[in-house]
């Protein structure tokens, strides 16, 4: 009955403790359709050959300014003071030079401001991309947008399309992890799986206000048993399924039950254990700034985010926030420009001596951009119609200013990159094609970029 | 100055210093976008002061929406006085429509009656008569000119219609082009029409061949500033119809359910009824036979699961296997049917469809009286009340006739199936919110109970479904029409959006969501509030922070909402969400892509077209809510039945005659055996539209009956099972699984509780809540636990409890490691391993017995001998080396379930 003669169900008769996942998570791109579909997350080929495997998205809560960081615009200083010509929602303002100096670096001549000078040394690296858009300049639409690219809808996360679209290679861990998520601005429904399979959802460590030190897992340890004992119990469990699927055969859902539990199982002992930073040098600890109270939380979030991605899972976001300065610019985005500067350069030459940057995609930015003119004197509001992000590795293209907005920074004016557009092109990087990774719901097939999304090439390496 | 004089600006400045957001509006302003729902939204400000969201404000709450403000405490005495002038009804009350007055007392001056003024204005509000002066002028002077150098490229009769903008109607000017509104009525220097004729913007200039004559600027000008007074109202050239429905009416779904008689079969014998000789009959078309009958101890843990979501218990199960009667099987369903668990099993599926939770989700505020809805639902379903009365309370129980004070507190809670969305409460813009709010409606309504998407019609014309953008807004002005009640303080900062809640009727003898407070408990809160209350107004008004102020006005509203819960005297006062009619009907415009900027010709209120037979009913006055329950409900909706046959079918089977429950339109998947479909439909209607009996007729078929076991020949051509050769194993429910935890450990507390824990907590932001604990200790059924939306429990959520923010008519059904690690490791499973294991252990000693009891309560059989052995076995391996015979039971109790058996349906 089965083309090769061999089917799951044998194999699964003659395995005990010795559990291979990765073997076994093989069959299903080779099973039937169905087969595939109550595993959602075995490993698929993309559309075409990837860039990037995995994908590490560092997420600003609350729009870093754009004109204070990586979109330097000169204009905006020698004007300072004077009253805008777009002072949207606050008559009266007037344009604010930024209050940090910009300097070029690197070979590529990349400008970023003095709050980055670690980020900076790596300028190489980044693909500066300064003409975001995003529809609306409220935070929680902007975030949605920027998540699951609708502020309206209840949609997958970017990360659960990318699971969806690749599965995971990862028989240990799950394919999907954000650290610290947001409870505001959509709360889970930015990391949530709406009508993909529920698999795909993020499993959510730590949240927001939480020390990332105090993290713990639920239900990942045994309050009585000890491993080894617990596998005692967990061979009569199996053997009653096997049994199970031996009287009735054909029973999907009682082949993911075996297949679930093995995973389980290995997951007790290996996420701890990833997250477990003790066997990281000295060394390591303080090129993350683990050594630094102003650092430390941060950067416990980018060390484990390389080490996620190096125990094979696929899709990692942290987060970072709050930089919605109204008021107090230059005490608050200082105090997080200086949280997460030495965590991202840390993160980014690691992930290099690794070798994994290449086939990783690092993802910077917030959900929107800060207004170039002031607000309570010593403040930015909120600004959608331009802004920046960066992307390194998993094939951006390496030390590219790409766009550009206006030359106060109200309006991308060149290679505008919408969110959907930015999306589209994460897949792309991916290997995923936008407009082919669909899935039918409500009668629709369903895509992350909606019916919108262009893809970049100009920042594709 | 008159004595009202300060009144309106001391409200408009509190609610800038509570809202803090009047900013965004004036941003959108200078963006040149029209706003015609400003910050200053008078019942936006009424909810302010509505401190027991009654929908109106008493005295007292009045005087302390005032008092808030510094100026108005020198000016305490002319409260009273003020309030009794604004009382016009002398009911001791302001209602909102009394309470409007606020805003329109002083003519052209203060800012909040001229932004009053502005919302009125808007697309859909009745223009008011222009006078003879005006009307002279417009003539004379405007419309000559509109007509001579604009209307050639800006009007319907334009050869090519340029940048949208149509001049030949008031509203095609309002309404604009491309670049905005082309006239801001009293504004001209905010008008892009005077702007382009001036000729002073390079990019903005109009007519294009030469600037107009100083004089004709002039006009233009002084026309906008006195209002832009113009006679040419009506709708601007409506679109062509591009929905052709009459081709539409030819899809299955949307003609109506016809009754056929059931095929003949070649194995006469097999069919119980009509049902099974329409599965048969398409079985035997291509070449299949059902599997065998499935064993009665099997048949009877199936039904009982799906009748009312818990396992049965060992002594029914022997008398099942006991019971040789031919209708013993008719006799459990029968006592299933009737048992009280029955609507709580069922009540849930339709809660999955209702969306049911217990806060707004987005920003998060709880709704501490959606419990009523939950529980009207288990209600309704345990009465069997007839399905189109089901419906129509749902969406117009308000205005239907109640024999009694419990009949129309009962009608008002079914109501909150349109109140209880998901909203954002901290939207900014008033007119946004309420179509999103109209939108989340018109998705629900018509994915529930019609099983389509209309939603997409917002922003155009349907793709698949003949559904024009037209149908849209004509159900849209019925919504619109509609008052939504869903509480929430707007105190609480940030919630822009709050409106009051219905308070039901005292002779209903419903219960309270919370006890009275105790005379000593109300006196401190009281105290508290006084204390609060001076310490406010003791801070001097340029020192009033705004940070502290929202804080202290968060406290005040609960505080103060918590206390007027509570009549003179002490008892209770009940409140539901719901829906009530709007003081005037007012019909939709069409937003052109379902942009609130955008306001394109006013559709008249009405139904979807294509669902109904001729010509739709029409809506003379009031909403309309009455003639869409009517119209859901009626047996001529071709529908309505379909949907919820086919509901109850996914429910038995595990999966839809049609396979796309919310969705029987074009998009949706076509019905595997839709005789059988239309059959169910039209039986159903006319026996009353019974779900019991519907139910009860399904689950005495053969089909249901049969066993779940493989057929490797039927595998291969039905992998699926869409033909029903045997039954669908089914993984347990979220809840059922923790009921049935429960159940079999002997703690479960069948007695239903009173309110909800999220009603108990009252008003606020969900974020505060934390309901791990319980979700561990209590021990009532799943379905009572709290509904927070974005906080979904973790032992719903690993089992894939429906997403609360959506219609969802079948959840999907996972199998992942966080549930494989939830029954290794959860504290809550363990309690009930180890609760079991006590069960079994009666202390006799037999290890035997032990395991065959374990084995029946958990699993409804007996152990095989193979089995039996196995597990001796494994408890004396256990108890060797990790310690103990207990702990031996407690991991063999565990382990039976946590293996697949258990979390199946067979």
């Amino acid at each position: 009955m089965h083309p090769t003669g061999f089917s799951r169900r044998d194999w699964l008769r003659s395995v005990s403790s010795g559990f291979g996942y990765m073997a076994f998570a093989g069959w299903s791109t080779l099973a039937s359709a169905s087969d595939a579909k109550r595993s959602p997350l075995a490993p698929r080929a993309p559309h075409f050959p990837a860039r990037a495997r995995h994908v590490i998205f560092l997420c600003m809560n609350g729009a870093p300014s754009h004109v204070d960081t990586f979109d330097h615009k000169p204009k905006l200083a020698e004007h300072d003071g004077k009253p805008s010509d777009r002072p949207g929602r606050i008559p009266g303002a007037k344009l604010m030079g930024s209050p940090w100096r910009f300097r070029q670096h690197g070979a590529s001549g990349l400008w970023v401001s003095e709050l980055f000078p670690r980020v900076a040394a790596h300028t190489d690296e980044l693909c500066v991309v300064r003409s975001m858009q995003t529809d609306l300049p409220a935070h929680p639409e902007a975030y949605l947008m920027l998540h699951t690219g609708s502020s309206q809808f209840i949609r997958p996360s970017l990360g659960a399309w990318t699971l969806y679209g690749l599965g995971t290679e990862c028989d240990d861990l799950p394919g999907f992890i954000a650290l610290k998520p947001t409870g505001r601005n959509g709360g889970a429904q930015n990391y949530g799986s709406a009508f993909l399979p529920a698999a795909c959802q993020a499993t959510r460590i730590s949240s927001e206000g939480q020390p990332i030190a105090q993290a713990r897992i639920g239900n990942i340890r045994n309050p009585r048993l000890d491993l080894k004992t617990q596998r005692l119990q967990l061979d009569l469990v199996q053997a009653m399924n096997r049994d199970l699927l031996e009287r009735e055969r054909v029973q999907p859902g009682v082949e993911g039950v075996i297949e679930s539990y093995e995973l389980a199982f290995r997951m007790q002992g290996k996420l701890p254990e990833v997250m477990d930073l003790a066997g990281e040098s000295a060394a390591t600890k303080t090129l993350y700034g683990l050594d630094d109270p102003a650092t430390a939380d941060f950067g416990r979030q980018c060390l484990l985010a390389r080490r996620f991605v190096q125990a094979g899972v696929r899709f990692v976001e942290l987060t970072h926030g709050d930089w919605d300065q109204h008021r107090g610019l230059k005490a608050g985005h200082a105090r997080n420009a200086r949280a997460v500067d030495r965590p991202i350069a840390g993160l980014l030459a690691d992930l290099r001596a690794h070798g994994l940057l290449d086939q990783t995609l690092v993802i910077w930015g917030g959900e929107f951009g800060r207004t170039p003119h002031g607000q309570n004197s010593d403040g930015r509001d909120h600004n959608n119609k331009g802004f920046s992000l960066w992307l390194a590795g998993g094939g951006a293209r390496a030390g590219l200013a790409y766009g550009q907005t206006d030359e106060l920074g109200y309006e991308a004016v060149e290679h505008p990159m919408h969110v959907h557009d930015l999306h589209a092109t994460i897949l792309h990087l991916l290997g995923l094609d936008h407009e082919r990774l669909t899935y039918r719901y409500a009668g629709r097939d369903m895509r992350l970029t909606d019916v919108k999304g262009v893809v970049h090439r100009g920042i594709i390496a | 100055m008159t004595r009202f004089a300060g009144r309106p600006i001391a409200l408009v400045l509190l609610v800038l210093l509570l809202a803090g957001r009047a900013d965004a509006q004036a941003q959108a302003r200078a963006q040149g976008k029209a706003q015609r729902f400003p910050v200053f939204d008078p019942e936006r400000i009424f909810m302010m002061g509505d401190a027991d969201l009654d929908g109106r404000l008493s005295l007292d709450e009045y005087r302390d929406q005032l008092r808030a403000f510094p100026r108005m405490r020198a000016a305490a005495n002319t409260i009273e006085p003020m309030f009794r002038r604004l009382d016009a009804d002398h009911d001791g009350f302001l209602s909102l429509s009394e309470y409007r007055k606020v805003f329109q007392r002083r003519p052209g001056g203060a800012p909040a009656a001229a932004l009053a003024d502005a919302n009125r204005s808007g697309p859909g509000a009745r223009s008011r008569a222009l006078t003879p002066e005006q009307e002279r002028f417009f003539e004379s002077k405007v419309r000559p000119v509109l007509a001579t150098h604009c209307a050639k490229c800006h009007s319907s009769s334009a050869a090519k219609l340029k940048g949208g903008l149509r001049v030949d109607s008031r509203e095609g000017l309002l309404h604009g082009g491309d670049s905005g509104p082309a006239i801001v009525p009293n504004r001209p220097d905010e008008s892009l029409l005077v702007q382009a004729v001036r000729y002073r913007d390079d990019d903005l200039r109009m007519p294009p061949k030469g600037k107009l004559p100083d004089a004709i600027i002039a006009d233009l000008e002084s026309w906008v500033r006195m209002g832009a007074p113009d006679p040419r109202i009506g709708p601007v050239a409506p679109s062509p119809p591009s929905v052709d429905v009459a081709r539409g009416r030819e899809f299955w779904s949307f003609r109506p359910p016809k009754r056929s008689s059931p095929p003949v079969v070649k194995r006469a014998d097999w069919p119980r009824g009509e049902l099974d000789r329409f599965l048969l009959a398409a079985l035997e078309a291509r070449k299949l036979n059902p599997v065998g009958d499935a064993g009665r101890a099997r048949l009877i843990r199936r039904v009982t699961f799906d009748l009312i979501g818990l396992p049965p218990m060992p002594e029914e199960v022997d008398a099942f296997l006991r019971d040789e009667a031919p209708e013993a099987f008719e006799r459990v369903v029968d006592r299933l049917l009737a048992s009280r668990r029955f609507g709580e099993r069922w009540g849930r599926h339709w809660l999955d469809v209702a969306r049911f939770a217990e806060s707004s989700g987005k920003t998060n505020f709880t709704y501490s009286h959606a419990w009523r809805y939950r529980d009207w639902v288990i209600g309704a379903l345990n009465a069997d009340l007839p399905y189109d009365r089901f419906v129509r309370e749902q969406i117009a129980g308000d205005l239907m006739p109640a024999e009694d004070d419990r009949e129309r507190a009962s009608q008002l809670i079914a109501t909150g199936f349109l109140a209880l969305g998901s909203k954002a409460h901290d939207a900014e813009n008033r007119g946004q919110f309420l179509l999103d709010v109209i939108d989340e409606q018109i998705e629900a309504t018509t994915r529930a109970f019609l099983g389509i998407t209309v939603a997409c019609a917002r922003c155009h014309d349907h793709k698949v479904d003949p559904i024009s953008q037209r149908d849209y807004y004509a159900l849209a002005g019925v919504f619109r029409s509609t008052q939504t009640c869903s509480g929430t303080l707007a105190g609480v900062f940030p919630n822009f959006n709050a409106s009051p809640l219905i308070e039901l009727p005292h002779g209903a003898g419903v219960p309270a969501a919370v006890p009275s407070l105790r005379p000593e408990q109300r006196a401190s809160m009281e105290e508290r509030l006084a204390a609060l209350v001076r310490e406010r107004d003791a801070i001097p008004p340029g020192e009033m922070n705004r940070d502290r102020l929202r804080r202290t006005t968060s406290i005040l509203s609960m505080l103060r909402y918590r206390l007027a819960l509570d009549r003179p005297g002490g008892l209770p006062r009940a409140f539901a969400m719901g829906v009530c009619e709007r003081d005037e009907a007012a019909d939709s415009p069409l937003y052109v892509r379902g942009e609130l900027d955008q306001p394109g010709e006013v559709v008249p209120r009405g139904l979807v077209p294509v669902l109904c037979d001729g010509t739709p009913p029409s809506i003379a006055s009031g909403s309309g809510r009455r003639e869409l329950a009517d119209w859901l409900a009626s047996r001529e909706n071709p529908l309505t039945a379909r949907v919820f046959v086919n509901r109850v079918w996914l429910h038995l089977f595990g999966r839809g005659l049609v396979p796309t429950p919310d969705n029987l339109g074009a998009a949706g998947q076509p019905p595997s055996h839709p005789e059988l479909l239309d059959n169910l439909a039209v039986v159903f209607m006319a026996d009353g539209w019974s779900i019991k009996r519907l139910i009860r007729r399904i689950v005495l078929s053969r089909a249901y009956g049969l066993d779940s076991t493989n057929d490797p020949r039927n595998f291969e051509a039905d992998p699926d099972n869409a033909l029903v050769w045997r039954m669908s194993k089914r993984r347990l429910e979220a809840e059922a699984l923790r009921d049935a935890l429960l159940a079999v450990a002997g703690r479960l507390t069948l007695e239903p509780p009173v309110g909800s824990p999220v009603a108990r907590t009252g008003e606020g932001l969900a974020m505060f809540l934390r309901f791990t604990g319980l979700e561990n200790s209590d021990t009532h059924r799943s379905v009572y636990l709290p509904v927070v939306r974005d906080q979904v429990l973790e032992s719903m959520a690993l089992f894939d409890f429906a997403d609360p923010s959506l219609v969802t008519g079948e959840r999907p059904a996972t199998t992942g490691p966080a549930q494989a690690l939830y029954f290794l490791n959860s504290s809550f499973v363990i309690r009930q391993a180890e609760a079991l294991a006590e069960r079994i252990r009666p202390g006799d000693g037999d290890n035997a017995a032990c395991i065959d009891r374990a084995y029946r309560i958990a699993l409804a059989r007996s152990p095989t001998t193979g089995e039996r052995e196995r597990a001796l076995g494994f408890l004396r391996d256990f108890a060797a080396k990790a310690g103990g015979v207990a702990a031996a039971w407690s991991a063999f109790c565990q382990a039976l379930l946590a293996g697949a058996e258990f979390r199946y349906i067979d």
